[in-house]
């Protein structure tokens, strides 16, 4: 039987944000997913839907499961290693940009190449050639700050996406935007999943972004209501 | 690895100008304050050994036996022939002198003092510890007939007299007899070494002979060393050759100085500790803020893959550069500042009365050692690394969700 790209086990995931209180943000959740996929996780606040990223992306750990990404855990491991497997196999894109406010946009997208030990010029050639496909390449020498917040949002895609990883996971990537830019951001992500192969789950509760994803996974109560692949 | 990191903190450091320059002031003031301070401390205390040492012990004294408990001219050093000798071809003595000595009456028309008379040799004191150099008033000089005196700054007040006025000094001499002698003040001296401003009248060797009716004999020879650190060994080779002397050092025969150099030790460490602790504190301040407020930002790193180490060592870069940038600024200008008190002074004038009283020069001298500098390195990192310790271990407890979540 072939392996699937991600492997979602049995995850269960739940908060103690007082002594006596506990949130169980999700349930008992299985899913998998294939390589290069264009997947939507959507449904209403308070559904899961970030933990569940979080998870998937090892930058959270569930109460219970366990996920893999091509075979390798990522659960329960140390975070010397987490951090070497999300610099190296995972881009993300955050609600809120988060772009590192002291460095250029080329100096963020350039960031985790930087990290990988690629070369000066393998940097240069990579972030030219992302920025050009997301319409940033005047943007490079600017600050965050100095950017709109869809200019900002196309620049955390693109350092996503420099480093060529296997899975990008978008949490709500067009909520801060307006229709027009969120329209045209969704674009260049189906582009960049279609012409590089990446793999690309994301999260949203729009309907008009929703609609473009090949592969719907509807959360309710932090539970699976729904596995689709309309497209 | 290492270019990525210091790329980062430099950034963070250049972008966020106002903050960093803020740190550095803060650095740079604490290290120039204790600077001066220490240099100032420092200052006094050695001007007030200096001046002991240039107006009265030397680095050694030698004496006769039984003089310091019981100083008469029955007690000289008799043999300052064979001494003078060992000391003149001695390549770690820089220069000697020979003093006759003798308590004695001072009296003008109205007043009197008991004083201690000295025989000396002007051209060998101005050499020895430039003691000419605190001269007054009047002239540097006994006059042509040897007839003049030098006195004290404190007995010329006391006495009321002023340069060209009369004074007669009267000793019992060896013959265990009353000898007087009617001098000119031809100079006034302000040593610092209150025993000296107080009591001093010195004349010339011949005369103070002629005086105590002395022919041969000295009552101290006083030895000024070209190094601090050979005084032992010639306290040494001087006590073999000449066992039955008495060969004192300065700290012997001044220990309050000696006391005073410790305590001033003690003094400056204490101050150094408290400086750099309300300023370690600040630092801390500032780091601290520094880094929670950027905790959103170490977890955005964190998040992408950056490792724990490697936000940990742009935390290390940034507080090193700071600590260095404040260093080297405070350096700057603790060592300019000390460099004008060093060669020009710092004149404390206003409270020249309280501090004459102590000894101490009214205009005081800053001192430059090269440990100053180093213990401030050194205490300057501490503080900076140990304050973002705490940041540091705040930062490893969060995830980076968490982090980024902490706005």
């Amino acid at each position: 039987m072939k392996q699937p790209f991600l492997d979602v086990k049995k995850i269960s995931k739940t908060f103690h944000p007082g002594r006596d209180v506990q949130v169980q943000a999700l349930v008992d959740i299985s899913l998998t997913f294939n390589r290069g996929e264009f997947v939507v996780i959507y449904g209403p606040s308070g559904s899961g839907k970030t933990t569940l990223l979080n998870i998937m992306g090892g930058l959270d750990s569930p109460t219970a499961g366990d996920v893999l990404l091509d075979g390798e855990r990522i659960t329960g491991v140390e975070e010397k290693r987490l951090s070497r497997l999300r610099r190296d196999h995972i881009g993300f894109v955050f609600q809120a940009y988060n772009l590192i406010p002291v460095l250029t946009a080329r100096e963020n997208i350039e960031y985790v190449m930087q990290l990988q030990g690629r070369s000066r010029s393998e940097c240069d050639h990579r972030t030219r050639e992302v920025a050009e496909k997301l319409a940033i390449a005047e943007l490079l020498d600017k600050l965050p700050g100095e950017m709109s917040g869809g200019q900002q949002q196309r620049v955390a895609v693109a350092r996503a996406v420099a480093s060529r990883p296997k899975l990008i996971l978008a949490d709500e990537p067009t909520a801060n935007l307006d229709s027009k830019s969120a329209e045209g951001l969704m674009d260049m992500m189906q582009a960049l999943n279609e012409d590089e192969g990446i793999t690309i789950i994301f999260s949203s509760h729009d309907p008009l972004v929703i609609g473009k994803a090949k592969h719907s996974i509807l959360l309710k109560d932090g539970q699976v209501a729904a596995d689709e692949f309309p497209g | 690895m290492f270019r990525t990191i210091c790329r980062i903190a430099w950034a963070s450091l250049a972008r966020r100008l106002s903050r960093s320059v803020l740190v550095v002031v803060m650095i740079s003031m604490s290290l120039w304050g204790l600077l001066l301070m220490e240099g100032i401390y420092d200052g006094m205390t050695e001007q007030m050994i200096s001046n002991a040492i240039r107006s009265d012990s030397g680095q050694l004294s030698l004496f006769a036996p039984g003089f310091r408990e019981d100083p008469g001219l029955n007690r000289l050093i008799m043999q300052d022939g064979e001494i003078t000798e060992l000391l003149a071809g001695d390549p770690r003595v820089k220069s000697f002198v020979r003093r006759l000595r003798q308590d004695g009456l001072a009296a003008t028309a109205h007043y009197s003092r008991g004083v201690m008379i000295y025989g000396v040799d002007l051209a060998t004191e101005k050499r020895q510890g430039r003691l000419d150099t605190y001269l007054t008033q009047g002239e540097y000089s006994f006059g042509e007939k040897k007839r003049g005196a030098i006195i004290g700054a404190r007995l010329a007040e006391k006495l009321k007299v002023k340069i060209g006025r009369k004074l007669i000094v009267s000793a019992q001499n060896s013959e265990q007899e009353v000898s007087a002698v009617a001098l000119t003040i031809s100079g006034i001296v302000r040593t610092n070494n209150m025993g000296l401003d107080e009591s001093a009248v010195f004349i010339d060797m011949d005369k103070a002979r002629e005086l105590f009716m002395t022919p041969a004999g000295v009552s101290q020879i006083i030895v000024i060393l070209q190094a601090e650190k050979d005084i032992p060994a010639v306290q040494n080779t001087l006590g073999q050759h000449f066992p039955t002397l008495q060969i004192l050092r300065w700290d012997e025969l001044y220990p309050a100085l000696m006391q005073g150099r410790v305590m001033m030790n003690g003094f400056n460490m204490v101050m150094s500790l408290l400086i750099f602790g309300v300023a370690g504190l600040g630092i801390f301040g500032v780091m601290l803020v520094s880094v929670l407020e950027r905790l959103r930002e170490f977890g955005i790193m964190l998040a992408i893959g950056t490792s724990f180490a490697q936000v940990r060592g742009i935390i290390f870069t940034e507080s090193f550069i700071l600590g260095f940038s404040g260093f080297v600024a405070g350096s700057l200008l603790g060592g300019a500042t000390l460099f004008y008190f060093y060669r020009h002074g710092l004149d404390l004038t206003i409270f020249g009365e309280g501090l004459e009283e102590f000894g101490m020069d009214v205009i005081t001298y800053a001192v430059i050692r090269t440990s100053y500098f180093t213990t401030a390195f050194i205490a300057v990192m501490l503080a900076t690394f140990v304050s973002v310790l705490f940041p540091l271990r705040l930062l490893k407890k969060s995830n980076p969700i968490e982090a980024i979540n902490k706005v």
